[in-house]
Order: C-alpha cells, then structure tokens, then sequence
C-alpha cells in the first residue's frame, strides 16, 4: 500500500470500517510511514475535540419540563381519545344492561318483602277474610291500629278522588308486624302496608309480581308497600296522590 | 409473570440531552432545536406502540432527525435565503475566546460546524455523536455505502479547512 492510498483510506481505517485485510495493511503501512502516521493521529486527536465540542452542548434546563408537560398532555388527550371509542362504548352498555338485568333477577331484600306483601294481600281478598277494624273512619282505623301496633300509621282517609277507606287490620310481612290500610276503587281492592323503617327506609320501585302491581316507598317515618290489581296509570295516580297527602300531612 | 413494559418516559426520557446535541449540531440555533426536540419527542409518543427493545436510543435520534428536516423544509425560505451569520447564532452557552487553548479551539470548532451544509453536520452528527456505522448510516440517510463514505470523507474535509480558516483568522486579528 503506498501513501496515497493510505490517505484515501484512513478515515475508514481510523472509523472501523475496513474489510480485514485492507485494515492490516494501512496499519502496516502506518507502523514504517512517518507522516501518514503523523495524519492519522491529526485526525483522531480533531475527531476526539469533535466530540468534546459537542459534549460542550448542553440542553437548557427548561428543555425538560417544557418536554415531559408536552408527552404528558399528550398522554391525557389520547386516554379520553380511548374513551371515546365506539367500542368502549358499546362495552358499557353491555356491562349496564348486565348490571340492571341482574339487579332485576337476583333476589333482594326489598324485591322478597314486595313478594310477601303480595302474598298478604292475595289472602286477604278471600271472602271469608274479615277485616280487622271495618270503618270509612279514618280516626277509628288509625286508633285501633296504634293499639294493636307499636306505631302509629299514618291514615289517609280518602288517598285520591274514587278511592275509599274501608278498613284496616294488623298483618306480618318478614316477621314485622305492619299496619294494612284497605281501599276500594269501584271493584278494585287496594291495600296499603305501612311500618317504621328499622335502618334504610324503601326506595321508591315498581314491581309486578303474579299479576300485583306493587309500589314501595319510603321516608324517615315510614316503609310503605302497596298492592292492588289496578292498571300501572292508577297505580301512578294513586302513590303520587297518596304522597302528597303524607308530605302535606293531611291524614290522621 | 411478564414483566412490565418499561413506559414511555423511561425508555426515552434519559435521551434528552443527546436529542437536543443532535438537534442544535443540526439547526445550529437553540430555540429551533428545543422546539424540535419537543416534536420529536411528541412524534415518538405516537409511533411508540409499535416500538420493541429497551434501548430507544437510536429510533429516537431517527425521530429528532426527521423531525429536524420537517422543521428545515418549513423553515427552507429563512434558512437558505440569508447568509449565514455567526452573530445570529451565537448563545449564552458559548464560552468567551480568553479562555484556555483546548476551550478555544472548541468554540472555533462548533464555529466552524456551523458554517457546514445541512448534510455534511448531518451526517459527522450521525456517525461522531450518535455512533452509527457506515451500514446504519446507508440506510438510515437511503444512500449506498459508498456515497456515505465519500459523503463523510468531504464533510470531514470541509470541517477541517472551516477550522483551520477560523483559527487562521483569529490568530491574525490577534496579533
């Protein structure tokens, strides 16, 4: 190899880059030539302040903060991007209807005391099942009742336009003792269970149960269940006439 | 059990300050290169899904490369258009030329930089700074391998005669 080769090819020899054996000739060639020898190491020693002149940069202190604000409200947007994707979507709607259709199915507590109000109310439509106290007086239910019960029920004596007292008596629903109120409507009969709330008092559900439309509610005072085959619109007009009447206190 | 994919900010975080030496020795201005490397850093949070490894070092230096250009073809009126003027360039980083014999051949050295065309500082960036074989570079700039070593070999030479012409000047405007 001579010095003109050499030169050509020292920046690959000093990079590495060589094929072996052109590698171990320029390094031959460099260990008996004095002034290739004397370039080579020019070149290394401006490679090596190259270096160092670039190690001189150095990246601004706010250049970090400014950069991880940037990824990271990058980051936020592209997780409510997730969210807003159909499928995400469609997933929760899976999962809520699965929620709802299991809360509907499985038994609860006030889904059982619902069931035995019906069972109650069923029995008491039997001919020969007298009433307790019969009287349109709602004074006269309501003191017999706090008699026999340990409360006092609320009695409204005409709860919405058609509907009548016509009695009470003391049942047992889930081995409490509740106060039954007794309404006709032309040939309907509507009963209303009513008892002191223990802990929680009754959320406001509608249930159907062998042929019963059920309304539950509840405040501080009362638990109240009502039972009766009138359609799901009287049912409505009934418990909203009726809740007023307790929230205004116009009973005895 | 699998082990946790290291985050986005762990595998690319640490390689801040090589990004911005990449950018700067590339956009030769501070604020253009801290306004790239934000780029690249954002274009990176994107394409990392479909990142594999645990050295994201080279992939991120291809981003702030990229990035780099996206910002020169933007900037191209502005950058080709004026001369280049050591004034508008020089930073607060830059250290006074009273200084010892090895720091002021450094400054003379990054002045000299500058004065390249964006290709020759891409690619002495890319091969001194970053590493890269003359392989890595071929594909990484899409040349063949021997337009990479010429490429080198005159971005080297260039350098060499900028220093040389600097240092020339100043050792007269000293005396």
């Amino acid at each position: 190899m001579d010095c003109e080769e050499a030169n050509r090819l020292l920046d690959a020899y000093l990079d590495r880059e060589l094929d072996l054996r052109r590698h171990l000739e320029l390094e031959q060639h460099l260990s008996l030539c004095l002034s290739c020898q004397s370039l080579a190491q020019e070149l290394e020693e401006f490679r090596l302040l190259f270096m160092a002149s670039a190690q001189t940069i150095k990246a601004p202190p706010q250049l970090r903060a400014n950069v991880l604000a940037a990824v990271r409200r990058e980051q936020a947007k592209r997780s409510f991007a997730f969210l807003r994707q159909p499928w995400v979507y469609a997933a929760a709607v899976v999962v809520l209807s699965l929620f709802l259709a299991l809360n509907i199915l499985l038994p609860d507590a006030e889904g059982e005391l619902s069931r035995q109000a019906v069972l109650r109310h069923s029995y008491s439509l039997a001919p020969d099942h007298p009433l307790d106290v019969a009287s349109a007086n709602p004074r006269v239910v309501k003191s017999w009742l706090t008699v026999k019960l340990d409360f006092a029920p609320p009695v409204v004596g005409s709860p919405a336009s058609g509907y009548s007292l016509v009695g009470g008596r003391v049942d047992v629903i889930q081995n409490r003792s509740v106060a039954a109120l007794i309404y006709k409507h032309d040939n309907d009969v509507v009963t209303l269970f009513c008892w002191p709330p223990k802990k929680e008092h009754l959320s406001k559900r509608n249930h159907f149960i062998e042929g019963y439309h059920v309304r539950t509610w509840g405040n501080a005072e009362c638990n109240y269940i009502v039972v009766s085959k009138l359609s799901d619109r009287e049912m409505d007009e009934f418990m909203d006439s009726f809740r007023v009447h307790v929230q205004s206190g116009a009973y005895f | 059990m699998e082990q946790k994919r290291p985050t986005f900010e762990e595998l690319c975080l640490p390689h801040l300050g090589a990004a911005y030496i990449l950018a700067r020795l590339l956009l030769r201005s501070d604020q253009d290169a801290q306004d790239v490397v934000q780029e690249a850093y954002l274009r990176a949070l994107k394409g990392f899904k479909g990142f594999r490894g645990d050295n994201a070092r080279p992939w991120l230096m291809m981003i702030v490369r990229n990035a780099a250009y996206s910002w020169l073809k933007k900037h191209a009126k502005e950058a080709n258009m004026l001369p280049f003027d050591p004034a508008i360039y020089a930073t607060s980083t830059d250290k006074p030329l009273s200084e010892s014999s090895r720091e002021e051949r450094i400054q003379q050295l990054r002045e000299a930089f500058k004065r390249l065309p964006i290709e020759a500082r891409e690619i002495l960036a890319l091969r001194e700074i970053e590493g890269l074989s003359y392989e890595q570079l071929a594909s990484a700039l899409k040349v063949p391998l021997g337009t990479v070593m010429s490429r080198l070999s005159r971005a080297r030479q260039r350098l060499r005669e900028e220093f040389a012409g600097i240092r020339h000047t100043e050792l007269q405007d000293g005396l």
